[in-house]
């Protein structure tokens, strides 16, 4: 796909943020975890202006049920790996 | 009141390259034109474990749909969120992604299962797509009366788009594979 996305007809303020990690993470997930190199997560940089805009944004709109529903999620993720792995959860 | 479809679709391409299509199914700005009454994809949280090779994922989705005026009425708004949570395991080659609406819930609870795996005949060259969507409407809700005309918009509404999913996912796939010669070249 294109790497650049019309994100005008988008309503959130975060859309350019948010097409950057995308993009980022699409690359990432093609060229690096589908060759067997999982071993680090790549992408750390956008994904922090991202989320943050997110949050914010969630947040104004009263949609932080999104995050609730987040949290139910990752802590049946983290029981479900045990203690070890949830360290590397949260960046 | 539950009603269940499953379908299945095998993509004549390898898993890894449908599955990169998958993450790519709502973002380009063709694919928005098609799939139109998707209005928002963010991503919520994401967590790599890599001594198992796993990628957990979740997903807010905004759907518009448009549905009856008394709807609309009852409900005060024609669009919906939905939470997607996705594994991919790529040690063992699979995906699954499930869908549920988090608005709505007191009159209808849709949720679609949908796995990704090497398909048995061809596992290096095919992916099988397993889909099941489950709607259940609320047999209290204000809406029980009419539940059934909703159900049955409900569901043509998905089956429907999961068609147009389908059309997106080939057309990405083909997409990748023209890139991917075109670098290996």
């Amino acid at each position: 796909m294109r790497q650049k996305r019309d994100s005008s007809s988008s309503t959130s303020p975060c859309a350019p943020l948010r097409d950057a990690y995308h993009n980022c993470f699409n690359r990432w997930y093609a060229e690096k975890f589908m060759k067997g190199q999982w071993d680090k997560e790549e992408c750390l940089s956008e994904w922090e202006k991202y989320r943050a805009c997110l949050s914010q944004y969630l947040e104004d709109k009263h949609l932080s049920r999104f995050l609730e529903a987040e949290g139910v999620v990752s802590s049946t993720v983290h029981d479900d790996l045990g203690e070890g792995a949830a360290s590397g959860a949260s960046q | 009141m539950v009603k269940a479809y499953t379908q299945e679709h095998t993509y004549r391409h390898p898993w890894e390259r449908v599955t990169s299509a998958s993450w790519r199914k709502f973002a380009d700005p063709e694919n928005k034109r098609i799939l139109s009454h998707i209005l928002e994809v963010d991503t919520l949280n994401r967590l790599l474990d890599p001594p198992s090779g796993k990628l957990y994922t979740t997903r807010a989705i905004t759907i518009h749909c448009p549905g009856p005026w008394f709807v609309r009425k009852i409900v005060g708004h024609d669009i919906c969120h939905c939470v997607e949570s996705t594994v991919v395991d790529a040690r063992s080659r699979s995906m699954q992604l499930t869908t549920r609406n988090i608005s709505l819930q007191k009159f209808v609870e849709v949720e679609e299962k949908i796995r990704y795996d090497p398909h048995p005949d061809n596992p290096n060259g095919w992916t099988i797509c397993q889909q099941e969507t489950r709607i259940r409407i609320k047999p209290l809700s204000a809406l029980a009366s009419m539940a059934e005309k909703v159900e049955q918009r409900c569901a043509e509404k998905f089956l429907q788009n999961s068609a147009k999913g389908r059309e997106v996912m080939e057309r990405i796939c083909k997409y990748l594979e023209a890139e991917s010669s075109g670098l290996a070249l």
